[in-house]
């Protein structure tokens, strides 16, 4: 036998198929695309309509029998059976010629395997299950080149078996039942039979006869008036018939499509529909066919099943712990330490202290973490859980409830011997900058002259709880804070597992970000989503529980709000059950996800479903970069030529990447300016820094372009150079970044939309009045130059911080204070991106904006 | 009759045990005695330690005859050609803050899991590898533990750490070697204890032992079994081999008391909670809890879940069975029968053997108010603190940081420290490190901190590292001992089949040397294991990619392969290959007709 000739992959060999294929094949593709777009609408039901369904077979209907297989169920159904239909359909017609492909396709091949379809699934099975698609010809024909295959090589050798070769479709058949869901077994059997029985020959009579269509086909000269057809009469026209050639002005091929000047002006509408795509893409998660419910993913941990214990006269300690908290109100941080060491101690339990000391911002944060570690009998230090109540939470309250129920739950706790893990204890003055020092030094990653090491320790952390109960009385649900530092998530089976216990267990309500009230709806679940993102994308620290989640702990902060029935021994059994499912864990948290979007306590996207609304934001930016790169390799004359020529000249220019390269790197070597000024002035001089910052961030670009005309003048090609590098890198940071912080990318790159369709201002009206004398213009030119640096200053990133400042009623010094705390504590990055990506990205934009590339003034035709 | 007959054949066997246990126990050299230490902790734990020792003498063990020494396990001896043997099993860790000094100074216990150190005689290093693979595989069957893991990788061969407890003649010394295994994930468990209460000669029936209940020792804080076998050979007397068998155990007194039935520690009724009624906000319902050493009433029973059922009749009758270490102002209560014999800190009870033994602590009374060490017996102070823990975070390297405190304000205490780690923890030995805490850089080399460092480094796959540093810590000073090590990557065979929970390491061991060694002392004066580490490794998600690389790779390969081959196969015109398809049809017809036409012709 002789080897097939495997033709290697290439796009001008598909684009030549493609274009080759025959006549009758290219009408049913159309066929089916036209079936298919019909099917968008609602009006007419064409899935209705033509789908074989074997109680609705009648003389009135047997139609269905021809027009099932140019149906399907959706795109990539359709997609699928293309793919495989085509190229069988194509050696089919090109070997019996179009009339006979049309008479048998219309025909017999289609009618047989329906009717018998019906016959069996109707009367046999006694089913009524539509079926529509065109796998059914794909099955024939594959029936029918598989005898053929059997005809010349009948077996194939596995080790000793010689296994006949026909059996390979039956092989598919039932990969594509195991694999493909709702794929009809039958159906595509019945057409596996058939094909069978014509690649046998039994049922060739039922092909109209030669000399007829050789009639037919002489009488209407249908060979030279219909394009790609194939005639019967192989003997004349050669074996494929007459097929067009590659000579012809309308056959176009890859290279041809280089040339075309219109690709040049595509990508700017590719750069929009990716952008387009990506929001409407964010907005489509909401929705019920986007997002999943959670699940558990982990089985050990079997959240809810364990029934919870702590209440009754636990209830009176932890009164008593709570005035003894009240009496160290106002106390300071060592005080508070002495005093509570000692009940912590009376409980059995290790305790230690740690001093950390931070500057940020001119301001030092100091204190003292008190912690305590209750040994789990039986077990060894090798694994530990965290229990964390800051004396301050967030905002600034007294976690008043919070402390005294931290310390009966270590009482009631030590009572047990089942622990597998260490439980510690940590009790911290504030909520960021205390945990971070704990965590740090427990790792050792922490800087010894600000954060002293741990005296004690225990074993690998597993998982961590914060309480933050600053509430007074009686609650009614409990608000799971999750958002770790940089956007960073605990593993969603953590807050599932709170989840189950709160809400399925204990019969409480469930909040997540800040969403009070929430109906599961649309609207509801897109702002909780929104907020979300909002929150990871700022990757500032929102609780206890985020300086755990860079180690890999998993940690959630749990807060009671409302005003319910429940009361601190209700929390309590909460945060009981929880570390009853965490002491349950064999093996670090893995199983379930670490990218996620929460919409709904019980609903979320995983990374793969939203990260490409990101990335496509991120792809605009390098797809309008590869244009600009190639345009400023094409003449100038070529693009701007009055006389539009059909093809761009062959020829290209020598880019001058010097100068190009230059201005990039001075602009991504000018940030590291506002970032060290912002992270490390004081306090009282944010204010009055970040407004001189914004003056000079908007005089920057004008000056920075009137020098650079003035040095240098660059060309036009040297503008286009610049947005390419800049935007090039823009694309690459923000892609790589959308898999570490994808809310983050998702803003910048909104952000910094219009980067990608400015060009340099004098350009753009010179191209249409390029004619006429460009003097009188200047005046309107000049205004226009205000208008668009007005307009880039709307976007530059101070700006953005101001008017989101506005937006949330917040003062901007508080907000640099905090990014300069994280950034000290907490290790945030976003002011990296902020100043290092997104912000030269934008003053190389203005540059451009602003750009008066050399030549436009003297005319542009040269 | 029914209830005469035990007592006859009581009778009757004591008749023909005890004449010979008389003669052995005049030789004084054949004995068997049991001892149940018990002593109060702070913060409400117990300590029970279990004490059985007998012992045969060499030529009888040599000639097969077994009397006290269990029968199974010397035969695993003799056959092993082991001298002396140590085999610990423990669970949970000593908390030496709170309990101070460890029961028989650390002697008798080891590291969580399973640790077996043995001298065996053998002339080269493959005549021990060999006899200690019989050895751990004979004691693995024996004890139902996974000792068959201890291979190549997890044997060390110590240097400084460990001597012989027994007598040995010189001339077999030079031909002894010591092995040391260890297994610290093994989950000690009853199907340890069955066996190890099956060697006594009372197999737990009687005396003591009757004590030892799974539930209870393995809900224990603590726990600690160890089997002790060692040549003695008294000054004048015949060598004996002697088997020691010790458990220790730290019940928490609170726990222990709670019913079997019910061990649920729900919260105690508002009435019964003990409350610190000073506090200005006491009430009803607002209780500040003053329980923390609460608990100290409690009976034998209500611990151990039963009371003695008397004592072993084999056992030694001069040594009392049960001994009780509290303070003398301390009330004690007995059944009638038992004799107290009273010495300092410490009341021993005799009971006859036939009944049953109760003890009963009522709570301490009023008068032992001044302070919470009145009833009970202070702690003793360790010479030293030893604590170890990870350092660093990550799956590419780490630490191991030691932290070693001397509570003595007088005395230097020196010891050796010693690892066998795992070979996929690559140590950087140029890492390690001592200081004192407080002093930023290393201590001045006139007084070096680390004296002597013995160390092998691992092979892969084939052996652990093993670390011996010899150290001296001065008075009232803290020491870090600190290196770093990296982590390997392990083939995907070697991970266990269980869920990844990490690898874990081994305790190191201290043994604290005995100042007077040189002289009449004893090699080792106190023994410290420190916990065992979990080293997490980087470790694929087994079952994912698994899944997913079998499910893809088979639709790939049936549907692209089958798709693909009818695709871009070429055929033949028909007219080159063989006749078929529609020309055979037609060509077959057309015959037919022109046969029959040929018929009807030819009829014509």
């Amino acid at each position: 036998m002789r080897l097939p000739n495997i033709p290697g992959f290439s796009l001008p060999k598909l684009e030549s198929y493609i274009s080759r294929l025959p006549l009758f094949t290219r009408a049913m593709l159309a066929a089916m695309v036209v079936f298919q777009v019909v099917g968008l609408q609602h009006s007419f039901d064409v899935r209705a309509w033509g789908a074989l369904i074997p109680d609705e077979i009648g003389f009135q209907t047997l139609y269905r029998t021809n027009t099932f297989p140019l149906i399907h169920l959706n795109a990539f159904h359709l997609v699928l059976n293309l793919l495989t239909v085509i190229p069988l359909l194509e050696r089919f017609e090109s070997e019996y010629g179009t009339l006979t492909s049309l008479a048998l396709f219309f025909g017999p091949l289609t009618t047989i395997p329906a009717l018998l379809y019906v016959g069996v699934e109707k009367h046999i099975l006694g089913a009524n299950t539509p079926v529509m698609g065109a796998s059914i010809w794909a099955f024939l024909l594959f029936g029918a080149e598989a005898i053929r295959t059997y005809r010349t090589n009948p077996y194939f050798v596995i080790s000793t078996y010689n296994i006949p070769t026909w059996t390979s479709p039956l092989a598919l058949l039932l990969c594509m039942a195991a694999l493909v869901p709702s794929s009809s077994f039958l159906g595509h059997l019945v057409g596996l039979v058939v094909g069978y029985i014509w690649g046998l020959g039994y049922i060739k009579f039922l092909a109209p006869p030669e000399k007829a269509l050789r009639w037919v086909e002489g009488k209407l000269k249908l060979p030279a008036r219909l394009p790609y057809f194939v005639s019967v009469d192989q003997k004349t026209y050669g074996r494929f018939g007459v097929l067009p050639t590659s000579t012809g002005p309308s056959s176009a091929s890859a290279l041809h499509l280089r040339r075309d000047p219109r690709i040049l002006k595509l990508p700017p509408y590719l750069s929009l529909l990716c952008i387009v795509v990506g929001v409407v893409w964010l907005f489509l998660l909401p929705f019920d066919d986007y997002s999943r419910r959670t699940y558990i993913s982990e089985n050990a941990l079997l959240p809810g099943q364990v029934h919870t214990y702590f209440s009754g006269s636990d209830q009176h300690v932890f009164r008593a712990y709570k005035h003894e908290l009240h009496a160290l109100a106002g106390k300071s941080n060592i005080e508070f330490n002495d005093k509570l060491e000692p009940i912590v101690k009376g409980l059995g339990l290790k305790t230690a202290r740690q001093n950390f000391t931070y500057h940020a911002a001119g301001h030092t944060l100091e204190g003292e973490n008190l912690y305590a570690i209750l040994q789990a009998p039986r077990s060894d230090a090798t694994e530990a859980i965290v229990l964390v109540a800051a004396r301050e939470n967030v905002r600034n309250e007294v976690n008043i409830n919070g402390i005294p129920l931290a310390l009966t739950l270590l009482r009631y706790f030590k009572r047990w011997s089942l622990w597998s893990k260490d439980i510690i204890l940590v009790l911290t003055p504030d909520s960021i900058a205390g945990p971070q020092a704990w965590v740090d030094a427990y790792h050792d990653a922490h800087d010894t002259y600000r954060v002293a090491s741990l005296p004690i320790k225990s074993g690998a952390l597993q998982g961590a709880i914060a309480i933050d109960y600053a509430q007074e009385g009686r609650f009614e649900s409990v608000h799971i804070v999750y958002d770790g530092v940089n956007g960073q998530l605990p593993n969603l089976d953590l807050i599932n597992s709170v989840v189950n216990i709160a809400g399925g267990q204990m019969g409480m309500g469930v909040a997540i970000q800040e969403m009070w009230q929430h109906d599961n709806k649309y609207p509801d679940r897109l702002r909780t989503m929104l907020r979300g993102m909002l929150k990871q994308g700022l990757g500032l620290a929102s609780g206890p529980h985020s300086s755990f989640i860079p180690y890999h702990v998993d940690a959630v902060t749990l807060r009671p709000f409302g005003d319910g029935w429940q009361d601190e021994m209700a929390m309590g059994r909460v945060i009981e059950g929880t570390f009853r499912s965490l002491n349950n864990l064999l093996e670090h948290l893995h199983q379930s996800f670490f990218f996620y979007l929460l919409m709904q306590r019980e609903r979320f996207v995983s990374i793969g479903t939203y990260l490409p609304s990101a990335m496509l934001v991120a792809a605009n930016f390098t797809i309008m970069a590869i244009a600009l790169w190639i345009k400023s390799g094409h003449p100038e004359g070529a693009t701007t030529g009055a006389d539009k020529p059909k093809r761009l000249s062959t020829q290209t220019v020598e880019r001058d990447l010097f100068l190009p390269l230059g201005v990039v790197t001075l602009c991504q070597s000018l940030s590291v300016i506002p970032l060290y000024l912002f992270n490390h002035a004081p306090d009282n001089t944010l204010t009055p820094l970040f407004a001189v910052f914004t003056a000079l961030n908007t005089l920057l670009p004008p000056l920075l372009s009137h020098h650079l005309t003035a040095a240098a003048a660059p060309t036009e090609q040297q503008y286009h150079l610049i947005k390419s590098f800049s935007l090039l890198l823009l694309g690459m940071f923000l892609s790589t970044l959308a898999t570490l912080n994808f809310p983050l990318s998702l803003l910048i790159g909104l952000v910094s939309i219009p980067l990608t369709f400015l060009r340099p201002l004098s350009l753009a009206p010179s191209s249409s009045s390029s004619s006429s004398p460009s003097s009188s213009s200047s005046s309107s030119l000049m205004r226009r130059r205000l208008l668009a640096a007005a307009a880039m200053a709307a976007v530059s990133p101070p700006a953005v911080l101001l008017a989101g400042c506005a937006l949330w009623g917040v003062g901007v010094g508080d907000v640099l204070r905090a990014a300069a705390v994280a950034w000290h504590v907490c290790g945030t990055w976003t002011q990296v991106v902020v100043w290092c990506v997104w912000w030269p990205a934008w003053l190389a934009g203005s540059v451009v904006l602003l750009g008066r590339p050399r030549g436009m003034g003297t005319g542009a035709g040269k | 009759m029914r209830q005469l007959c035990p007592a006859l054949l009581l009778s009757l066997l004591s008749l023909c045990v005890f004449p010979p246990c008389a003669a052995a126990s005049a030789s004084a050299a054949a004995d068997y005695h049991e001892q149940l230490v018990l002593r109060p902790l702070p913060l409400s734990a117990l300590l029970a330690s279990f004490n059985f020792r007998s012992n045969t003498t060499v030529s009888e063990f040599e000639s097969g005859n077994f009397r006290f020494f269990p029968r199974s396990l010397g035969q695993i001896l003799q056959h092993a050609g082991t001298r002396e043997l140590h085999l610990r099993f423990s669970l949970g860790r000593w908390d030496a803050e709170s309990w101070g000094s460890r029961p028989w100074d650390g002697a008798r216990e080891g590291g969580t899991g399973v640790e077996l150190w043995a001298w065996l005689d053998a002339d080269t290093d493959q005549e021990a590898d060999h006899k200690w693979l019989t050895l751990t595989n004979a004691l693995s069957g024996l004890f139902c533990a996974s000792l068959n893991f201890i291979d190549g990788t997890r044997t060390t061969r110590p240097v400084m750490s460990f001597e012989p407890e027994g007598d040995h003649p010189n001339t077999s010394a030079h031909s002894m070697q010591l092995l040391y295994g260890v297994l610290p994930h093994e989950v000690v468990c009853t199907e340890n204890l069955t066996p190890f209460l099956k060697l006594l000669p009372c197999k737990g029936k009687a005396g003591i032992a009757t004590l030892l209940d799974g539930h209870k020792l393995f809900d224990a804080s603590f726990q600690s079994m160890a089997i002790d076998i060692r040549p003695v050979c008294p000054p004048g007397g015949e060598c004996v081999l002697q088997i020691e068998q010790t458990i220790d155990m730290v019940l928490d007194i609170d726990r222990s008391k709670r019913p079997r039935d019910n061990p649920i520690p729900r919260s105690l009724g508002g009435h019964e909670l003990l409350c610190d009624t000073s506090k200005p906000y006491h009430s009803h319902d607002t209780c500040f809890p003053a329980d923390q050493d609460a608990n100290q009433d409690w009976s034998l029973s209500q611990i151990f879940g039963k009371s003695m059922k008397g004592t072993c009749p084999l056992a030694d009758p001069t040594v009392p069975p049960v001994c009780l270490q509290v303070p003398e102002s301390r009330a004690v209560y007995t059944i009638d029968g038992a004799v107290e014999i009273k010495s300092r800190d410490s009341r021993c009870f005799q009971i006859s053997p036939e009944s049953d033994l109760e003890l009963l602590l009522p709570p301490p009374g009023d008068e032992a108010q001044d302070g919470a060490a009145a009833d009970i017996l202070p702690p003793g102070t360790p010479p030293l603190y030893a604590e170890r823990s990870f350092t660093g975070y990550g799956q590419e390297r780490g630490g191991v940081q030691t932290i070693l405190r001397n509570p003595s304000p007088d005395t230097e205490v020196e010891f050796v420290y010693m690892e066998s780690l795992p070979w996929f923890m690559r140590i950087y030995l140029h890492t390690m490190e001592a200081r004192i805490a407080g002093h930023p850089a290393p201590s001045p080399d006139n007084h070096p901190l680390i004296q002597q460092v013995y160390y092998r480094p691992a092979l892969d796959r084939a052996r652990g590292t093993q670390l011996e540093v010899r150290m001296r810590i001065p008075p009232a000073a803290t020491v870090f001992l600190t290196y770093d090590f990296e982590k390997s990557i392990l083939r995907y065979t070697e991970y266990p089949p269980d869920a990844n929970r990490g690898f874990d390491v081994a305790a190191a061991v201290i043994t604290i040397l005995d100042p007077q060694r040189n002289g009449s002392g004893r090699f080792a004066a106190y023994t410290i294991r420190t916990t065992s580490l979990l080293c997490s490794l980087p470790t694929p998600d087994f079952s994912m990619p698994y899944n997913v690389i079998i499910f893809t790779s088979t639709a790939v390969a049936l549907a692209f392969g089958g798709m693909f081959n009818i695709m871009v196969r070429r055929f033949v015109a028909a007219d080159e290959g063989s006749e078929g398809g529609l020309g055979a049809l037609r060509g077959k017809l057309l015959g037919r007709l022109g046969a029959v036409a040929g018929r009807f012709k030819g009829n014509q």
